[in-house]
């Protein structure tokens, strides 16, 4: 277990590594050591736990030497920022009929070529279309996100209460 | 202020090192024990806490004395850390007080 420990703490990026690595793995060991008495159960969810936390640990710190401080800075200090659920559902909607105007403009391109009397807009169409598509698609989805933000949903936590007098 | 609410994890990290420097280890420990075992952190999930309440200021590494292992370092509170952990559990007991009264209304 210690030796796959090791393994996962070389995924942090190199600076991370030489700073925390030896504290983590005696933290680890003294963890371990302590788990060792328990049941079966508990030194199961023990690694898991361990395994767990340092893969995402490592995709963390991954991620903030990539985006820096502007990615981190909303998730810092913070319960965190969660796209409703509904959110989740649009997007597949979106993709969806991005994925079908392609294939719909993908059709009527060939049926032109085969009929032979779009010759003349044929490669402008071809590529405009599902380019004009996806750039639609993305300005809904910049509206999205913008509207959600301005509406403040990841700002409810920030809400102060006033002394209340009876 | 928009530092406020802190995640859970992180204000039990900060009300262990409120009473003591303590390293790693101890923080996992104390941290259990302060939530009655429901809290439970896993090294990384600590030291990804750590590295950023040292990247903040709220926390500092402290040196026993030369002989201190580098993999034993322990950590306190920093007079800025101590001051936002003031500002979260006013706000807390704010909102525990609002809480009550309302709770209280609504029964009476």
């Amino acid at each position: 277990m210690l030796a796959l420990y090791r393994s996962l703490l070389r995924l942090y990026p190199r600076d991370y590594f030489h700073e925390y690595a030896g504290e983590m793995e005696w933290v680890f060991c003294q963890a371990q050591e302590e788990a060792r008495g328990h049941t079966l159960k508990r030194r199961a969810l023990f690694c898991a736990r361990e395994i767990s936390g340092a893969l995402a640990g490592a995709l963390r710190q991954r991620l903030f030497s990539v985006w820096g401080a502007n990615l981190s800075r909303r998730f810092d200090m913070r319960p965190g920022f969660r796209f409703p659920r509904s959110t989740v559902l649009l997007m597949c909607v979106i993709l969806a009929g991005v994925k079908l105007a392609i294939e719909k403009a993908k059709t009527v391109a060939e049926a032109g070529l085969r009929s032979g009397t779009v010759a003349f807009w044929h490669p402008l169409l071809f590529w405009l279309y599902p380019f004009a598509v996806v750039l639609v698609v993305v300005g809904a989805v910049w509206g999205i996100l913008f509207a959600l933000r301005r509406t403040g949903m990841h700002r409810l936590a920030n809400v102060q209460t006033s002394p209340e007098h009876q | 202020m928009d530092f406020l609410p802190l995640s859970e994890p992180v204000l039990l990290v900060l009300l262990s090192l409120a009473e003591q420097p303590r390293h790693g280890y101890s923080i996992l420990q104390d941290v259990e024990r302060m939530s009655d075992g429901r809290v439970v952190l896993s090294t990384g999930t600590l030291y990804g806490a750590l590295q950023r309440l040292l990247r903040q200021g709220w926390i500092e590494r402290y040196e026993e004395g030369d002989e201190t292992p580098r993999d034993r370092r322990t950590y306190r509170l920093t007079s800025k850390g101590r001051r936002n952990l003031q500002l979260e559990i006013e706000r807390m007991r704010q909102l525990t007080r609002v809480a009550g009264l309302r709770i209280a209304r609504k029964e009476a």
